[in-house]
């Protein structure tokens, strides 16, 4: 097809847009709300996702050893539980090191220590895990190696991350399915409409010779241009909620420290992405709606 | 050329058990002709038409028209056929939104022709139909008769091998129907082969030439009248 011909296509199609001016808010506007929903939950969930590791670093199991063993055994014991499949980092946590610390902790039964005969606490290891949800049988699994005593192990703390991270998955992906459905249909309804308003036209082009293509071409640019206006004000508006999202966590950043709410994605690090994103998605659930609508309504 | 070879047209009807539309009808319209297609409501005029422009199969028979074989075109093709004919229709058919000008240009930028040409081609035939000066008017500011001539110069802006015209004259003036009729002779003139289906006798008895009269299904009359 020649050039100018294809943008005279394009030109009809954009104007259709504002002509059919109800049904281009209604679409515009739920896209809209989609675009920015999903952009917003993709973020989140890759926040929580942040969130997350950063409870499991810091969600140790303990590994305690007997009183009485060797150096030369404790050296096989941190070997064999740096080879733990599941162990992201092992760190040694002499009893020495621990008494003091204990000691340390509670000062004012420095007379009841000053009876014992010698150092109660036996050597440890703090082991992290890669993957959370697997920390019960990683525990056991660290049971069982020659020397070792006890392992404690935040399995309730440990399950209900677990738990939140599936759920939240869950009910984002519902979401995400739910919205991209209406919004197909809203966008199928709108090229609906603006192919019935312009049969008469399309009859014209039929009886005259026009292929396939060339009828349908107007409608995808139609549907295709809501999509990409949704997408980028989608992208303003992810913006500016998430940042204000943001803005309310750093008043009492020390508090959510606790919880391991750090290092969060600031927003200018994806700004373009998410516009890409959001632009492309708009387009695609536009051109999706047309394939729909027009592949029933449109045959020569 | 236009061949039609033993067309028969059913029409299946749930009710009824079907309608013949068309039995066993032969007809041959040699290239440069001007054919006047006539015959009362039901007598299978606007089937032959369908037939011509593809919109529909026969159920027996072959239909040939500008060396395409109708009855085994592939829907790809159908474009393709479509721009060798010109179609004229008794409601004109015109695009309400757009001018004199872009109907015309509309139907060249469908068939992919190129900016310079459309520029050309279009003033061209406006010129023909004697509608220069209303290039920029809307449909809606034209009478019917003009209306006409915008429809007759767009299907002849194409320079298609035939031009069909269905009741061309059905909305229009009695006295402006032969200056219509006057038009497209002048566009046989040229070389176009013209088929027109009409109701109007008195048109026909006044400009004669070759007449099929269809009758119940059938080609009752086929040949040549004196005109008036």
């Amino acid at each position: 097809m020649r050039m100018s011909n294809f943008g005279y296509l394009v030109r009809r199609g954009i104007g259709s847009v504002f002509k059919n001016t109800m049904m281009s808010i209604a679409s515009f506007s739920v896209l809209l709300v989609s675009l920015l929903l999903i952009g917003l939950s993709v973020i989140v969930a890759m926040d929580i996702g942040i969130i997350m590791s950063n409870i499991e670093d810091k969600n140790e199991i303990e590994v305690f050893i007997y009183l009485d063993v060797q150096d030369s055994t404790l050296t096989h014991i941190s070997d064999a539980i740096s080879s733990n499949p599941n162990a992201a980092s092992v760190k040694f946590y002499s009893k020495e090191e621990a008494w003091a610390d204990y000691q340390e902790k509670y000062p004012d039964k420095k007379e009841l220590f000053e009876h014992l005969p010698r150092n109660p606490i036996p050597h440890s290891f703090r082991v992290t895990v890669k993957d959370i949800s697997k920390i019960s049988e990683t525990a056991e699994e660290l049971r069982t190696i020659e020397g070792v005593e006890k392992v404690t192990a935040p399995y309730d703390f440990a399950s209900a991350l677990v738990d939140i991270r599936s759920t939240l998955s869950i009910i984002a992906g519902a979401m995400l399915v739910v919205m991209i459905v209406t919004s197909v249909i809203i966008i199928y309804n709108a090229i609906r409409s603006s192919v019935f308003s312009r049969k008469k036209e399309i009859n014209i082009m039929k009886v005259v010779g026009a292929t396939n293509s060339f009828v349908k071409i107007p409608f995808f640019i139609e549907g295709m241009f809501i999509g990409v206006a949704a997408g980028a004000t989608a992208w303003i508006l992810t913006k500016t909620v998430y940042e204000s999202i943001i803005q309310l966590f750093e008043e009492d950043k020390t508090i959510w420290e606790i919880f391991g709410l750090v290092n969060v994605i600031q927003f200018d690090s994806i700004t373009w992405y998410v516009l890409a994103a959001d632009c492309l998605l708009g387009a695609l659930l536009g051109a999706i709606g047309t394939i729909i609508s027009t592949g029933k309504y449109v045959k020569v | 050329m236009v061949e039609l070879k033993n067309v028969d047209v059913h029409y299946v009807d749930g009710v009824k058990g079907g309608v013949d539309a068309l039995n066993d009808v032969n007809i041959r319209v040699n290239d440069g002709e001007f054919v006047f297609i006539v015959g009362d409501s039901g007598a299978g005029k606007s089937t032959l038409l369908k037939l011509l422009t593809r919109e529909i199969q026969p159920t027996g028979g072959r239909v040939f028209v500008n060396g395409y074989n109708l009855t085994k075109l592939r829907n790809r093709k159908l474009p393709y056929f479509r721009r060798s004919l010109g179609m004229i229709f008794q409601d004109f058919r015109l695009i309400p939104t757009l001018t004199v000008y872009e109907n015309v240009a509309f139907v060249l930028r469908v068939i992919d022709k190129s900016k310079k040409y459309i520029r050309q081609r279009v003033p061209y035939v406006l010129n023909l139909v004697r509608l220069n000066d209303k290039a920029k008017a809307y449909p809606g500011q034209l009478s019917g008769g003009e209306q006409q001539r915008v429809a007759i110069a767009r299907a002849f802006a194409c320079d298609p091998k035939i031009i069909i015209a269905d009741e061309p004259t059905g909305n229009i003036d009695p006295k402006l129907s032969y200056e219509i009729v006057e038009l497209l002779q002048d566009i046989n003139e040229c070389g176009t082969t013209v088929i027109m289906v009409t109701h109007n006798h008195d048109l026909v008895k006044y400009f004669g030439g070759r007449i099929i009269n269809l009758r119940e299904g059938s080609v009752a009359f086929d040949g040549f009248i004196e005109g008036e």
